[in-house]
């Protein structure tokens, strides 16, 4: 049965669907979250959100991703434990405010980064010409005339590598990775 | 991929092709049973809950509402019986409710408890919760069920007040010797077919006697013979739970 | 030590089921080995407080059974599994084994969690809401070691668990076994000599009522190295000797 039939059972009230669909996304979602969160938070979180998938499968349209809904659904639980724990417990530190960006919700925003993370990882290897663009005009904020002197291609080159990659992580974003590719 | 002792972490792991290696000190398998704990646990009725609450036994509730006699099928039965013997009553006159009213509630008691109606009875009396209360509660359920039902139906019937609870000592007796029968035989459908031939023999020899159908749940003389057999019957059955009387049927 | 059996017999008319059995142990896993008829099986019903001992004294987890209070409280600490056990039809795994939880009088808080461990322990958890009339014989005998392990017995008493089980589900169950048995006595009785050796830390062997053999199955095996006796299996050569020292002894006497 693939994801979708899954999500479909469990809205039927058939719990071992829900047992198949842990046993196949728990673990990716886990690695995830263990980014940002200490192990036993992570375990509660997990909880609380395939309790959720329980209660909420009916919500699920199948014209979404199947992975895409369930990491939705564990952001949304773990940004609400970590507002029940209180602020006092976040080891993180919050996002700094980054191109005029607020910080907003240091739990949500800490979960978006375990997320673009990922993202990021599937431009391609360290070092390839994606990521390069990436670092130096994203991370170090650089001007285009000082990318492509600094990695000697043309300015027109850069723009264009730097559409792929908006491209490129917006496409991983809707539909989150796993390593071998989804079902 | 099972969802089992494999997500501790804790076994020499061959990463499955096409899932990333989840973080070891994450204990899936831990959250796994949060899950399964609340999707799979049963949430009692209010009825159920009043009677744990009054029993102070959660066990006691349970075994209480999964009686076999007191299911609704069985209740709707029982209800239906006695409401033809109503109709019966008000159309010819004769006390047929008085007389069912026994029957039914012995082949109630019969069908409550025991090794006649339990198929797991060896593992029930290896359980905290005594056999010998399991038997009280569900007996004492059934056979106030059927009194209120019986009281219905007589009332419904219109009959003189000397009837409508004349059949309660009879219907004592009556539950008592089908519940006997059943506890010794270790079979329900054997109890019931003992009380109600019972009270049908009861029944006629009564109206032999005095050539009244209703003798049998009308005469006061009977009374003390109908507590013997009762009495009489509930210490076979009190004896037939004793521990000491198990016997193997293999060794 | 959680059983304590000294001398006990058992009678049911005329016939010693249990003629003068002494047993002590404490946590591990005890193999009960012996052919059919001979008192393994009223044995484990005295162990499991269904009947009294007609001689001799038998103490459980420190208790003596034969007062209410302290056979309540022995019950709520024990796990059974009857060779015959029937079911509840309309009943599915979980209500099952959240029926006898409750009737361990376990803390009602904690029966849903007690009963999830108890089903993925014995590998039903692809079946927990399904009821028990499309189960399987194998997995029916499963529900049954499931409501026996629930309330995490420190007796653990199961006889005859594997009838049913295919090979790979019978490797599973030896390892629950050897789980359990770190903290709980468990007790296995069975005719099947191989099953029990592997998971057992020690074995006894009864014929006719009484105990013949105790030891290690190690030692039980040494026993039939060099008999002649029947057997494909090094447990089984040992189980045929002592039997068969056991019953010539017997007929000299």
């Amino acid at each position: 049965m693939d994801d979708d039939d899954l999500i479909a059972a469990i809205a039927g009230g058939d719990d071992a669907a829900l047992r198949e669909l842990f046993a196949r996304h728990a673990p990716w979602l886990a690695a995830r979250l263990r980014s940002v969160l200490p192990a036993a938070e992570v375990e509660d979180v997990l909880q609380e959100s395939f309790l959720a998938v329980w209660r909420g499968a009916r919500g699920y349209r199948p014209e979404g991703s199947p992975g895409g809904w369930l990491w939705g659904i564990t952001r949304r639980q773990a940004a609400l434990w970590r507002r029940r724990r209180g602020p006092a417990d976040l080891p993180l530190a919050s996002l700094p405010g980054h191109g005029g960006q607020p910080a907003g919700d240091p739990a949500e925003a800490a979960v978006a980064r375990a997320e673009l993370a990922d993202a990021v990882r599937a431009l391609g290897p360290e070092g390839s010409t994606a990521q390069q663009v990436w670092r130096l005009m994203y991370i170090e904020d650089r001007s285009v005339a000082e990318v492509a002197g600094l990695m000697g291609i043309p300015e027109g080159t850069v723009k264009s590598r730097a559409y792929r990659v908006r491209q490129l992580l917006r496409a991983v974003l809707v539909q989150p990775v796993r390593d071998g590719g989804g079902r | 991929m099972k969802v089992s002792q494999d997500m501790t972490g804790d076994r020499d792991d061959v990463p499955v092709p096409g899932q990333p290696q989840w973080p070891r000190d994450v204990d899936l398998h831990r959250v796994w049973l949060g899950v399964a704990a609340e999707v799979w646990r049963r949430r009692p009725g209010i009825v159920e809950r009043l009677a744990g609450r009054t029993l102070r036994s959660p066990g006691l509730a349970r075994v209480l509402v999964t009686t076999p006699s007191l299911l609704i099928g069985w209740v709707i039965a029982s209800a239906v019986v006695l409401a033809a013997g109503v109709f019966a009553t008000l159309e010819t006159g004769m006390p047929l409710v008085a007389l069912l009213a026994p029957a039914v509630a012995a082949a109630g008691v019969a069908y409550a408890y025991g090794p006649g109606i339990d198929p797991a009875w060896e593992l029930s009396q290896s359980m905290a919760v005594s056999d010998r209360m399991v038997l009280l509660v569900r007996v004492v359920a059934v056979f106030a069920l059927n009194a209120a039902l019986g009281v219905a139906a007589s009332a419904a019937s219109g009959t003189a007040a000397a009837v409508t609870f004349g059949w309660l000592v009879p219907m004592t007796a009556v539950s008592a010797l089908a519940l006997a029968a059943a506890t010794v035989t270790r079979s329900a459908s054997a109890g019931v077919a003992a009380g109600l031939a019972a009270w049908a023999i009861t029944v006629l020899l009564a109206h032999s006697a005095s050539g009244q159908l209703i003798t049998a749940v009308a005469s006061s003389v009977l009374v003390a013979p109908y507590l013997a057999v009762a009495a009489a019957c509930t210490a076979v059955v009190w004896f037939a739970t004793t521990r000491i009387h198990k016997e193997s049927h293999e060794r | 030590m959680n059983v304590e059996i000294s001398d006990v017999t058992r009678r049911f008319g005329r016939t010693h089921a249990v003629a003068g059995v002494s047993l002590a142990t404490g946590p591990g896993v005890f193999g009960l080995l012996g052919p059919n008829g001979a008192g393994k099986t009223t044995l484990l019903r005295m162990m499991a407080t269904l009947i009294p001992p007609s001689s001799g004294r038998v103490r459980l987890l420190g208790r003596d059974p034969a007062g209410y209070g302290p056979r309540r409280e022995i019950r709520r600490r024990l796990g059974y599994l009857p060779q015959n056990l029937g079911y509840y039809p309309g009943f599915t795994v979980a209500e099952f084994v959240e029926y006898f939880a409750l009737l361990k009088e376990m803390d009602p808080g904690r029966v849903p969690q007690a009963v999830a461990t108890a089903i993925e322990r014995v590998d039903l958890g692809d079946r927990a809401r399904a009821k028990l009339r499309t189960m399987s014989g194998g997995m029916l005998r499963r529900t049954g070691i499931a409501q026996a392990i629930v309330n995490e017995p420190e007796l653990l008493l199961l006889d005859e668990p594997t009838a049913g089980l295919d090979p790979e589900q019978r490797v599973a169950f030896r390892a629950l076994l050897r789980g359990l048995g770190e903290r709980a006595t468990v007790i296995v009785s069975t005719h099947l000599v191989e099953d029990v050796g592997a998971a057992c830390s020690e074995v006894a062997l009864m014929d006719a009522g009484k105990i013949v053999f105790r030891g290690t199955p190690d030692e039980l095996i040494a026993r039939g190295e060099g008999s002649g006796a029947a057997g494909d299996a090094p447990l089984e050569r040992g189980y045929s000797a002592v039997l068969a020292a056991a019953r010539s002894a017997a007929a000299v006497a």
